[in-house]
């Protein structure tokens, strides 16, 4: 057996040369004469009948040849050869089809990679395959802290005592783990920084897999009681960029004023079990209320915000885990019943009825983005696909014509005894070879792109992205798929013409004069670019009118020279009770400075996704609430009491807060039109009210003032019931985002507003310092990227379509050479010549758009959601689409038809 | 595309093989061989064998060294490799079961 494959392997790579072929024949032959010769024959006859008696030598060689296993590669070779040579013929056209493969192929390798980085992409930690994200449906009445990614039914969030709970007492995991994000200040080497903590439990890293690059990472020891674990963990990537790979083990990092001891580094590559998350430090669960200090979470069940990721004991089904870890879920929840209050005995069945653990496939992590990012990824992936698909056509459609100019020399082929098996191989071949091309080309295209874009992304502020700028084999396969397919499409479209073509005609005829199916597949190319880029331009022109209306959006108060930064005390260790003293002191050190008009500050940063929303009760008493006013959620910003000036919120009734508002006098509230039109007759009626949070009298604010609706969380959702309380009379402090309004330009106050806070402490850390405008512009990056990638789509789009129509334009007037020729001798003038062709073009364009039409409204119907302020049927875009696309397709028409029409009719019909 | 032949598919192969288990032959011999022992009503084509000779070697029944011939001159012969006299017995076999069985349901009739 190893015999034989011995010698298979050796006869496949060294098969047999041709020499050695050559004598054995030779001596076969010689041996015969000699026969002949033997039995009496003269020495030429015996020659003569031994040659005869041989038959074909040529064709014996050629046959042991075909025996030989690297014959098809040779072959191969052979083609691959012969199509290099046609397309070094004609460098122009090779050069447009790489050129328009290379881009196509490159837009869509470049965003496979963002999809496939978002969407695909295992964890890079231990058996991905084995996590599943846990999330529940079912009422919750208690505080939620969330980053996002929630869907009705699934709600990722849970309390560290049901966490606990499910951890010991499952059967099914094999671990369980619990992680939640905080910015922390930091200080190594005497300087501080705002970094992003990960809490983590004890059993994070074990259960993941996770290995330290150096010294330990936690273990279930770690994870204690309350404040008894002062012990961090340094991600890879923060550790080698900002403490320079320092010998840490043991050393102390100051996290929120307080030691910890580091234990170590996390391996390279990893950076949580939450995808999209990057944590510069890990710290354990138990140390939450030193990293937030103003919140007590840890024994509160009530307190919904930590996201949990089980690894499934091998072998064990996700279903089948998920049935049995729920009848522990809902024993646990049965518990939790006693401290639920104001609860009807309806609501209270529904807590345990409605309620049921998922657990879902988390090979990936949970994400709280990527539910937002699916559809925009997806909207961009068709795009990309589409103007892979307008490639197809364009390359198709000059394979087409450049076969039309060829058809002697296929004639000649089959006259010569080649099969039409042989002629389909050698056109595959060369448009393999083309595809090949355009694919290395724009691999080499991608990653640049791909880097400028993630660039891009990371926007003005300093914030990072989870996307790296390497391909991996999934972006490299799908690249390698997608232009197998295209290749095999655009390779076979000169088939139609070439494919046994009548031969004896065929070598008769001059020229190819383009009739019957060759015209209607030319036809139907025209009529596809047409088409592909008319949805291409409509889709980029919606998305770009959405980015413009939301540049437009007048959010109610005037966003420009305004310099925002977020500063909290506690990360610099100060004491819950001196917070808001540090935070008064900074305003009015800010507001001192020469060039400031006024000093904003807010626990509820604006225009940037922010959200603190809770029920209030308006002139009841905060422990008996009425049930009916639960459900409606309001807006509760804590300010400062020159906030609503300093931004410019017009005041329509009543008073703004002022200096006499202090932490010590009567709580006071101003509300928005909306809270007003929900609770009261009319703006004045609503003042001397008294509003408060259930269960919470120390809330309790009597209104005196109402303020005009002004955007919040984004520029696309509308003005929600807003209560403005100051932060001096909160019920805790916390950080706060400030704004300074200045004279200048925002930026050049930067220095002297740093300078100034450290006047007052050097310790304090002033994160996130940028303009307003700028945060804006941020908080918009998913839809101006997608108007920009759907923009560049567009033109590409656009470009492709005028080369392509160009190209089979040319071509076919070009192949009207003699009928326009007859024509101007019969006495037809040129501009008629002109109209006759541009005619064509526009007729057969008119066919392709009144067909596109329908499809484009059909599927942009399909990304409704992510436009704004724009129809997915608006008549201002669609003109502009075909406009554009009729413009594209005259001078593309234009050119070749005025060529033809300044041909000498004499030399046109003498040439032929 | 198999080399067109007279034989019955496959025989060729066999016939071979048998004309070389006894001893290393080369190409001319062997045709000579097969010519002379079926009293000359089997004629191989010349231009076929080789090709046949390239395909048994490809499969590893059979290997090719030069050597001198008979008139002292370089010639490549053929001899059987192991795998090549199983395969040949087991051909042997299926060809004798296979007449036996054809000569029986002929000598029925």
């Amino acid at each position: 057996m190893l015999g034989e494959w011995l010698s298979r392997i050796r006869f496949f790579f060294a098969g047999r040369s041709r020499a050695e072929v050559d004598d054995e024949i030779q001596f076969h032959i010689e041996r015969q004469v000699e026969t002949y010769l033997a039995a009496g024959m003269s020495p030429a006859e015996a020659r003569r009948q031994a040659a005869i008696c041989f038959g074909g030598r040529e064709r014996a060689r050629e046959q042991c040849r075909e025996q030989r296993p690297s014959w098809s590669i040779e072959s191969l070779w052979r083609d691959i050869r012969y199509g290099v040579r046609g397309l070094l013929r004609s460098p122009g056209f090779t050069a447009v089809a790489v050129l328009t493969l290379a881009l196509a192929i490159g837009a869509n390798s470049t965003i496979f990679s963002l999809l496939s980085q978002a969407l695909l992409r295992a964890l890079p930690v231990q058996d991905p395959d084995q996590l599943v994200v846990l999330s529940f449906a079912g009422d919750a009445p208690g505080h939620h802290h969330s980053e996002g990614g929630n869907t009705p039914g699934h709600q990722h969030e849970f309390s560290y005592p049901m966490y606990r709970d499910l951890r010991d007492r499952n059967s099914v995991l094999s671990g369980l783990i619990a992680s939640a994000a905080v910015g922390v200040g930091a200080v190594w080497n005497n300087r501080a920084e705002p970094v992003l903590a990960e809490m983590v439990t004890g059993n994070y890293f074990d259960t993941l897999g996770v290995r330290p690059a150096v010294g330990r990472l936690f273990v279930s020891g770690d994870e204690t009681a309350d404040g008894a674990n002062p012990l961090a963990v340094l991600n890879f990537d923060y550790w080698k960029s900002h403490l320079a790979e320092a010998q840490v083990e043991g050393k102390t990092l100051l996290i929120n004023g307080t030691p910890f001891t580091i234990l170590g580094v996390t391996a390279p590559g990893f950076h949580s079990v939450v995808f999209g998350r990057l944590p510069d430090v890990y710290v354990p669960m138990t140390m939450q209320r030193t990293v937030q200090p103003e919140w007590n979470y840890l024994a509160d069940r009530k307190a919904y915000w930590i996201n949990l990721t089980g690894r499934l004991r091998p072998g064990m089904k996700r279903t089948q885990a998920e049935a049995s870890i729920n009848q522990l879920y809902l024993a646990v929840r049965r518990t939790e019943i006693p401290l639920l209050v104001d609860q009807t005995p309806k609501d209270l069945q529904q807590f345990i009825d409605k309620a049921h653990l998922n657990l879902e496939a988390g090979a990936s992590g949970f994400s709280p983005f990527r539910e937002d990012a699916r559809l925009p990824l997806t909207i961009m992936m068709g795009m990309a696909l589409l103007v892979v698909g307008m490639a197809v056509v364009n390359v198709a459609s000059l394979l087409l014509v450049r076969a039309a100019t060829r058809v002697r020399e296929f004639s000649m082929r089959y006259a010569l005894g080649a099969t039409s098996g042989q002629i389909l191989r050698q056109l595959l071949t060369e448009g393999l070879l083309l595809g090949m091309l355009g694919a290395a080309a724009g691999l080499l295209l991608a990653p640049p792109a791909l880097n400028a874009l993630i660039h891009w992304m990371s926007g003005t502020t300093e914030g990072r992205v989870p996307f790296s700028g390497s391909l991996d084999w999934r972006v490299m396969g799908f690249t390698i798929a997608a232009t197998l397919a295209a290749s095999l499409v655009f390779s076979l479209a000169p088939a139609v013409q070439l494919w046994n073509p009548r031969l004896a005609e065929a070598l008769k005829q001059q020229t190819d004069s383009g009739r019957g199916s060759s015209l209607r597949f030319r036809r139907t190319c025209v009529a596809l670019q047409i088409g592909f880029s008319l949805l291409l331009i409509v889709g980029a022109g919606l998305f770009v009118r959405t980015i413009q209306n939301l540049h437009n959006v007048d959010p109610g108060f005037a966003t420009d020279h305004v310099l925002a930064f977020t500063l909290d005390p506690q990360m610099a260790g100060y004491m819950p009770a001196t917070v808001n003293a540090v935070e008064q002191r900074v305003i009015d050190a800010v507001a001192a400075l020469p060039g400031v008009r006024g000093v904003a500050a807010t626990n509820d940063a604006d225009l940037r996704g922010d959200d603190r929303e809770g029920d209030v009760l308006v002139d009841q008493d905060s422990n008996h609430p009425r049930p009916e006013d639960k459900e409606f959620d309001i807006e509760l910003p804590w300010v400062s009491n020159g906030y609503l000036q300093t931004l410019g919120v017009p005041l329509v009734a009543g008073r703004y807060f002022t200096a006499a508002d202090t932490a010590t006098s009567q709580k006071v509230a101003i509300v928005n039109e909306s809270f007003v039109r929900h609770y009261f007759p009319s703006n004045s009626a609503a003042l001397g009210h008294h509003v408060c949070r259930p269960h919470r009298a120390a809330t309790d604010a009597v209104i005196v003032g109402v303020v005009k609706d002004v955007k919040h969380s984004s520029l696309r959702e509308p003005a929600i019931a807003t209560e403005y309380t100051l932060f001096l009379q909160a019920e805790h402090p916390g950080g706060l985002m400030f704004y300074v309004r200045t004279w200048q330009a925002p930026q050049a106050a930067a220095n002297s507003v740093r300078a100034a806070i450290a006047n007052i402490d050097t310790k304090l850390i002033v994160g996130d310092l940028s303009t307003l405008d700028d945060q804006i512009e941020d908080n918009l990056l998913s839809e101006r990227t997608v108007a920009l990638l759907a923009g560049t789509f567009g033109g590409l789009a656009t470009l492709l379509a005028g080369i392509g129509l160009y190209g089979i334009l040319a071509y076919s007037t070009a192949q009207r050479t003699r009928e326009i020729g007859i024509r101007m001798a019969l006495g037809a003038k040129r501009g008629a010549v002109v109209r006759l062709i541009l005619r064509d073009v526009l007729i057969l364009a008119g066919w392709a758009v009144a067909v596109t039409i329908p499809v484009t409204i059909l599927v942009t119907r399909a990304v409704r959601s992510q436009l704004f302020g724009v129809s997915a049927a608006d008549p201002v875009v669609y003109a502009a689409g075909i406009l554009l696309i009729g413009l594209v397709a005259v001078t593309a028409g234009l050119i070749p038809s005025r060529r033809a029409a300044t041909v000498d009719p004499a030399r046109a019909l003498r040439t032929e | 595309m198999p080399p067109p032949t007279d034989l019955l598919q496959g025989t060729l192969d066999m016939l071979i093989l048998k004309a070389i288990a006894a001893e290393p032959q080369h190409g001319w011999a062997i045709a000579q061989r097969i010519e002379l022992v079926s009293g000359n009503v089997l004629q191989i084509g010349q231009g076929s064998l080789y090709p046949a000779l390239h395909r048994l070697e490809y499969k590893g029944w059979i290997r090719a060294q030069w050597g001198a011939s008979e008139n002292n001159r370089r010639a490549r012969f053929y001899s059987l490799t192991a795998a090549g006299r199983k395969h040949l017995e087991a051909e042997l076999d299926n060809w004798v079961r296979l007449t036996g069985a054809i000569n029986l349901v002929l000598e029925s009739v």
